[in-house]
């Protein structure tokens, strides 16, 4: 998903205080001193856990879902054939088991019998058949109804082309489902624990229409059920006693906070009414560190903060030795360290670091940053561009605050120093960004990602040809021959291979600006236990238990 | 006087019809749309998704459409929250905002009224001086500065309040977001009376009944107060109508599941039906607070008469 769900959350904290700077400034003063927080290793008397969530969640309904806070909640709530470990790797969840043909484009999945609706009905194959065909049903609206393309049938049905039951899943009996695939798709168990996958309950949305989803009448079979939702306030879930691996879960209640003002989560955590919060300010993190230590918990997160370039419009179009002056005169250390507090790592490419995938870093990478601002300009100069007939350009972002202003700012101050460019800053509106992006009317502008799935064609599939999410109409028959060779390839280690050949070719053609790859941010408390911080950021409350301890 | 109220009322009706309608061609003359987000969607699968919210009609039949929903008291489905609709998220976050906004607004002139007469009374001592400097600090210091500091000295350090969150009918989780969202008007309800109460004790008849040896507290409550309430009423009327609707600094920061964090959010998110429908709240309130302040206008000044 792009990565800007979080940054209109970061506006909204940004507009309720006006200022964010104002607010911190209260809590940013001499340390507090917390009385310390002293744990024991026996389970507590009371197991229920309070987290946050960035902003309200859009709508439980997993088929309509689209944004983050809505995953939290949904991973707690629903299970799909594969769930997540508590590393974020899938695993059985409904589905006991599975096998595929040999060509890998025909998968059997064989469901547990013991597993039940929050109601005590049997989950069966039907269920999935009729969700996922809501999915893609036009009727549904759903606004990931594409992300089902591997499956046969689905795009069109999408599109309105052929009927909802023509998809190319079999329910064969109550516990046994087939999946017909237009390619091998060996990422088809990361699609699978996407939340738009969850199963529905049909009776209850039969029954109640968009009110299905209204804590009186939501249905679920996952960990928990929904207990009581306060739109934009907070939601509460209670343990599902008919979940099938219930004995397995500890906790009785999750509530969940809507916390869109970071600075009032951190104040919330600190007084103990929180105990494992989605986000802080970059600039906090010094401070939360000496206070706090390890309930600090930053670790990489499968994302890319990058600037994209416009291939249709002057001055980046057909100019690829001025794209590579921008890259690499941007100094990405300093800015991490200095305006991000260290909380990011910089980042040289697309794909964050990923087991199994050889990073593709660029030439200019192993060079020490004078030796890049050497280049830069030599590239410069030879894009055509001197003192006298300098680069002039835009940067277009949305508002995000001050921090990320200063971020670009200091962007564009690099470019000036080292280059000579005349950079301004153009900041507008998400929704404005947005729209401006999609009509490729900007050559120079802010463009996130955060991979829905640890594969590295989620993240390559952004510059493919024609595609929506190509927003800088970047074309190269190479890389696209490349995409299309992966997406027929069986062989998991092969096809990761002509990935990284692909992304080798965007480095060659000086594609985007690559600037940090996010990490996650939460505070934690000491006696909260049974997560692991994981490349997805997706932490079922299903593995967490709190342990006895004394403090807040 | 009941048909002074009737004839306002029904002079409301074209008011907020201009309201919503101009409302709803700022909204969608504003760039960019409700769909037009994270991910980019397929044309087709976009259309789908408009059509559902007939947003692929032409725009002089969505406004008629909208009317007519509005009509019946339909304020339409929110596009930003699917399965909600704006009738919804109002009837479950106003009561929140009314609660905090009253109870901001009694406290305001239970402190208020007192100090502001005192102050007058006592004219240039230091019972007028320094709570008139307080309330110049009051009026000064923006809710965002007052409503964490609050949070941070009553919740984090002293531990004798919640840092937010809301509870119905719990006072603890009331008394802090009250109290940041009254402690301005408590300066300026200080500040109206003060100067209103003065200019009623320099007048004849509090002096006749100071000659008559009437004691302090009788001239005060039953002479001075009464008379010097009519600009509190004035300033009341819309005061009230903004102190229920503009409190998103306080809702955010004391995590309060009021509406005013939508009214924003939906503007940014392009959520037509979810700004249209506050902005008729809004629209409703201010007209019957001002209501309201008229008529307790005339009941605190016999001069005045309702035509």
């Amino acid at each position: 998903m792009r990565g800007l769900a979080p940054a209109v959350t970061a506006v909204l904290a940004a507009c309720g205080n006006h200022d964010p700077q104002a607010a911190q400034a209260g809590i940013a003063g001499p340390p507090i001193t917390e009385p310390a927080i002293t744990v024991s290793t026996a389970l507590a008397g009371t197991q229920s856990l309070t987290r946050t969530l960035d902003d309200s969640p859009r709508s439980l309904d997993p088929q309509l879902s689209t944004d983050i806070p809505t995953q939290r909640v949904l991973d707690d709530l629903f299970e799909g054939l594969v769930t997540l470990s508590i590393d974020g790797k899938p695993i059985p969840g409904v589905a006991a088991s599975w096998e595929h043909s040999p060509d890998s484009r025909t998968w059997v999945f064989h469901l547990r019998s013991e597993a039940r609706w929050s109601n005590g009905a049997p989950v069966t194959a039907e269920d999935f058949l009729y969700s996922w065909r809501r999915e893609v049903d036009p009727k549904t609206a759903a606004g990931y109804a594409q992300a089902l393309a591997p499956m046969v049938n689905a795009l069109d049905i999408a599109l309105g082309r052929k009927p909802p039951d023509t998809l190319g899943v079999e329910a064969n009996d109550a516990h046994t489902l087939t999946v017909h695939l237009v390619a091998p798709t060996p990422y088809l168990l990361d699609l699978l624990d996407q939340v738009y996958l969850y199963p529905v309950y049909r009776p209850a949305i039969e029954r109640y229409g968009d009110d299905w989803v209204r804590p009186e009448h939501l249905v679920s079979n996952g960990a928990f059920t929904l207990h009581e939702e306060i739109i934009g306030n907070r939601i509460t879930l209670s343990a599902n006693p008919f979940y099938w691996d219930a004995a397995q879960v500890r906790l009785k209640s999750v509530v969940y906070y809507t916390m869109p003002d970071r600075a009032q989560s951190v104040l919330r955590y600190l007084a103990g009414d929180l105990q494992f919060t989605d986000s802080f300010a970059a600039s906090q993190r010094p401070w939360l560190k000496k206070t706090l230590g390890e309930q600090v918990v930053n670790s990489p997160w499968l994302g890319t903060y990058m600037l994209a370039f416009n291939f249709n419009l002057p001055p980046f179009r057909d100019n690829v030795a001025l794209r590579r002056a921008l890259i690499v005169s941007v100094d990405r250390a300093a800015l991490t360290q200095y305006l991000k507090y260290g909380m990011y790592e910089p980042a040289d490419t697309l794909m964050p670091p990923l087991s199994g995938y050889q990073p593709q870093h660029p030439s200019w990478a192993a060079l020490s940053q004078l030796e890049r601002n050497d280049l830069a300009r030599r590239l410069y100069r030879e894009a055509g561009y001197s003192a006298e007939h300098p680069l002039r350009v835009n940067i277009s972002t949305s508002v995000q605050g001050a921090d990320e202003r200063h971020y670009f700012e200091a962007v564009a101050g690099m470019w000036h120093a080292v280059l000579g460019a005349q950079v301004s800053m153009d900041e507008s509106e998400y929704k404005v960004l947005a729209q401006n992006r999609e009509l490729h009317l900007l050559p120079l502008f802010l463009d996130t990602w955060i991979g829905d799935f640890a594969d590295p064609v989620n993240f390559l599939q952004l510059f493919y040809g024609g595609t929506s999410l190509n927003y800088g109409g970047y074309a190269d028959a190479r890389f696209d021959g490349l995409l299309d060779r992966a997406a027929q390839e069986p062989d998991n280690a092969a096809r990761y291979r002509l990935l990284e050949q692909s992304e080798a070719v965007l480095n060659d053609d000086a594609a985007y600006i690559p600037l940090y790859y996010y990490a996650t941010r939460h505070l934690i408390k000491p006696y909260v236990q049974g997560w692991r911080s994981n490349l997805l950021d997706r932490n079922l409350s299903r593995y967490m238990y709190i342990l006895e301890h004394q403090g807040r | 006087m009941l048909r002074y109220i009737v004839r306002r009322v029904l002079e409301s009706v074209p008011t907020l019809l201009l309201i919503v309608t101009l409302a709803f061609a700022l909204l969608h003359t504003a760039p960019g749309g409700p769909f037009s987000a994270d991910k980019p969607l397929l044309p087709e699968i976009r259309h789908n998704i408009e059509a559902r919210y007939h947003l692929d009609e032409p725009l002089w039949r969505q406004y008629l459409r909208y009317m007519g929903d509005l009509a019946h008291g339909d304020l339409g489905p929110s596009f930003q929250y699917r399965n909600t609709s704006v009738n919804q998220i109002i009837a479950t976050g106003f009561p929140v905002d009314v609660s905090v906004g009253l109870s901001a607004i009694a406290l305001a002139l239970l402190v208020g009224i007192p100090i502001g007469l005192n102050a007058a009374w006592r004219r240039n001592t230091l019972w007028d001086r320094v709570p008139m400097a307080l309330a110049v600090a009051g009026i000064s210091l923006p809710v965002f500065v007052i409503a964490p500091l609050l949070v941070l000295v009553f919740a984090v350090k002293l531990h004798w309040l919640p840092a937010g969150g809301w509870i119905a009918g719990s006072p603890s989780h009331l008394l802090l977001p009250v109290l940041a969202l009254a402690l301005p008007y408590i300066a300026y309800v200080a500040r109206i009376v003060r100067g209103s109460a003065l200019e009623v004790l320099s007048s004849g008849y509090i002096r006749t009944a100071r000659a008559k040896g009437l004691s302090t507290a009788r001239i005060l409550l039953r002479h001075t107060l009464r008379p010097s309430l009519a600009p509190v009423v004035s300033f009341l009327g819309p005061t009230t109508a903004g102190v229920i609707t503009i409190s998103i600094v306080v809702e955010t920061v004391f995590g309060l599941p009021g509406i005013g964090r939508f009214f924003v959010t939906g503007a940014l998110n392009r959520d037509y039906t979810l700004v249209l429908g506050i902005t008729i709240l809004y629209g409703a309130l201010i007209i019957l607070f001002n209501l309201l302040a008229d008529l307790c206008y005339a009941w605190i000044d016999p001069r005045v008469r309702l035509e």
